[in-house]
């Protein structure tokens, strides 16, 4: 029988003053953000950079699609791994399994009010979606199939998941034990409830798997069957969403997982089998990812449309090169973080040209440096009319992201001695990568892909725009870190 | 009767969606008129919708409804 001594697992309703100051932070971020889409509710989307493609040389589409893509990709690891989990039998992986589906939800979500404020009325666009909408379309698909599927399914997943701990925790006295009484639904652990579980779960894997690829393609085909819009019209848009999705989600859950087994000092159940299992599946999706690449850009600047071979030629040599190259760059030096940890220790693996020390400070400068120009660039006094952003000047980019580059290869021997370590390397840059990504293949084909006989256009995204994604952000961490210290974020273990 | 109402609940789901994508929405064809684009009853995206959920919500009936109790 429980005693009054006995502790909630992994940290939960112990409340210390570092998560307090966590919190206090990502609320203040939060309603940073918030404050940002106040002015833009009130003053409509003229305070974004968003502007009419063409006649007013700008992107209807920018940073909230962009993030709304990123995000969605982001929640393919929860579900997809604990499908994966439960239909291959991947008991190594089971610790992760309750982190990736919250990861999915929280990512859904985010998705979601992504959205809401590239709608300049979402309360109208809402209702009309679900009174006018047309479900053959993939637009539709993709609020149907993501938001209410999706969504819906990983809670379903996550809710029926969690009955044994909240169970097993509702047995313990403390302020939570109605909530896990209600989570528990009358769940005893009985091997017959047991085996219905597993049943139940082994269905919801098989329902789940065709209709995360089905979901994540249908946001690719939103894309890719605009035959109308060079650099979206392509059979390879809907794989290749599917696999970054499978990069940016599985990048981020190397991380989440990482900090955990920090925080909760969990080295055993969070052991080095499993980054190395996800490390080399994100390797493997990354190979994936540039091979897609590769072919899509041959085949574009080989065979092209003439307007095609210019927005190809924009991304590799123009105003989005330095992106481009960055995300390329930045790929790369994930793949080769992932790897290290296997190359042979006779081989020394070090950078000996520049001092690690120095080659951190040139990183934290270049970090800092690309902050205060955002900041500088995109104060709401700066921006006071349609376009006056503008890129910056293109050495600057390349500075950045040279600095960048010299940062990351300084930390590779620390990356060849642990697999921990460069798994969170390469899912912090795939991530970079991922954002990177998509935010190429949503503006250069806007400013630069059009048809019709007009000039190439320009996004600046604004302070608003950062300020409601910094927001939305905040909102997903504000949501991981409130439910850990409510809920065990790992399967509480046998013995309890 | 648990794996019945789960049953009901997948058959009311999918039905749902068949009905509300092929007969209720807006219909399949080369667009010729305005009438390609609003659906033929309001809200009939919205019952797709609820058909998608009644089918993943099978599952918590299945989990939650409580075993017969033997004689």
């Amino acid at each position: 029988m429980a005693t009054r001594t006995e502790t909630l697992p992994y940290g939960v309703g112990r409340f210390t003053a570092g998560w307090w100051l966590l919190l206090a932070v990502l609320a203040v971020l939060v309603g940073w953000g918030l404050y940002a889409y106040s002015r833009q509710l009130a003053e409509g989307l003229v305070v974004t950079g968003l502007r009419d493609i063409g006649s007013m040389a700008g992107a209807a589409w920018g940073l909230y699609i962009a993030f709304d893509i990123y995000f969605v990709g982001v929640s393919f690891a929860g579900i997809t791994m604990a499908a994966l989990i439960r239909l291959l039998r991947l008991e190594e992986l089971r610790p992760v399994s309750r982190m990736a589906e919250l990861l999915t939800i929280v990512a859904l979500i985010l998705a979601a009010f992504s959205v809401l404020p590239d709608l300049g009325q979402p309360v109208r666009g809402i209702v009309n979606l679900l009174r006018y909408a047309r479900p053959q379309s993939p637009f539709f698909g993709t609020f149907t199939l993501v938001i209410s599927g999706y969504l819906f399914a990983s809670l379903v997943y996550f809710y029926l998941d969690g009955r044994r701990d909240a169970a097993l925790l509702a047995r313990i006295p403390s302020p939570l034990q109605g909530f896990y009484r209600l989570w528990a639904a009358g769940y005893r652990d009985t091997p017959a409830e047991r085996e219905r579980h597993h049943r139940t779960a082994f269905w919801l894997a098989i329902a789940i798997v065709p209709l995360l690829v089905t979901a994540h393609s249908t946001l690719g085909f939103v894309f890719g069957i605009q035959s109308g819009r060079p650099g979206w019209f392509s059979t390879l848009q809907a794989p290749a969403f599917v696999v970054m999705a499978g990069v940016s989600g599985i990048g981020l859950l190397l991380v989440i997982a990482a900090v955990f087994r920090h925080v909760l000092g969990e080295r055993e159940r969070l052991h080095e089998g499993i980054f190395r299992w996800l490390g080399g599946l994100l390797a493997l999706l990354v190979l994936v990812y540039l091979y897609f690449t590769v072919a899509e850009l041959l085949t574009t600047t080989y065979t092209g449309h003439e307007v095609e071979v210019r927005l190809t030629l924009a991304l590799l040599n123009g105003p989005y090169a330095w992106l481009f190259w960055v995300s390329m760059g930045a790929l790369v030096l994930a793949l080769a973080s992932l790897v290290l940890p296997y190359v042979p220790s006779l081989v020394p693996v070090r950078v000996p040209s520049f001092q690690p020390a120095f080659a951190r400070a040139a990183g934290l400068a270049a970090a800092g440096a690309g902050l205060v120009l955002m900041i500088y660039r995109h104060s709401p006094r700066l921006v006071p009319v349609a376009g006056a952003g503008g890129p910056e000047p293109e050495w600057v980019g390349w500075v950045l992201a040279g600095l960048a580059v010299v940062f990351v290869l300084s930390w590779f021997p620390l990356f060849a001695r642990s697999v921990v370590a460069a798994g969170v390397a390469g899912g912090l840059l795939v991530n970079v990568a991922a954002v990177g990504k998509r935010l190429l293949i949503v503006v250069p084909s806007q400013t630069h892909g059009t048809l019709l006989p007009y000039g190439p256009g320009s996004y600046t995204p604004t302070w608003v725009e950062y300020s409601v994604v910094a927001g939305l952000f905040a909102l997903g961490t504000l949501l991981y870190t409130l439910f850990v210290k409510v809920f065990p974020i790992m399967e509480v273990a046998e013995e309890r | 009767m648990r794996a019945a109402w789960t049953l009901l609940l997948v058959l009311v789901g999918f039905g749902l969606q068949a009905v509300s994508y092929f007969f209720l929405a807006a219909p399949l064809g080369v667009p010729s008129s305005p009438v390609y684009s609003d659906p033929r009853l309001p809200f009939a995206p919205a019952l797709f919708i609820l058909g998608v959920m009644l089918v993943f919500l099978a599952a918590v009936v299945y989990e939650l409804l409580p075993e017969r109790s033997s004689p």
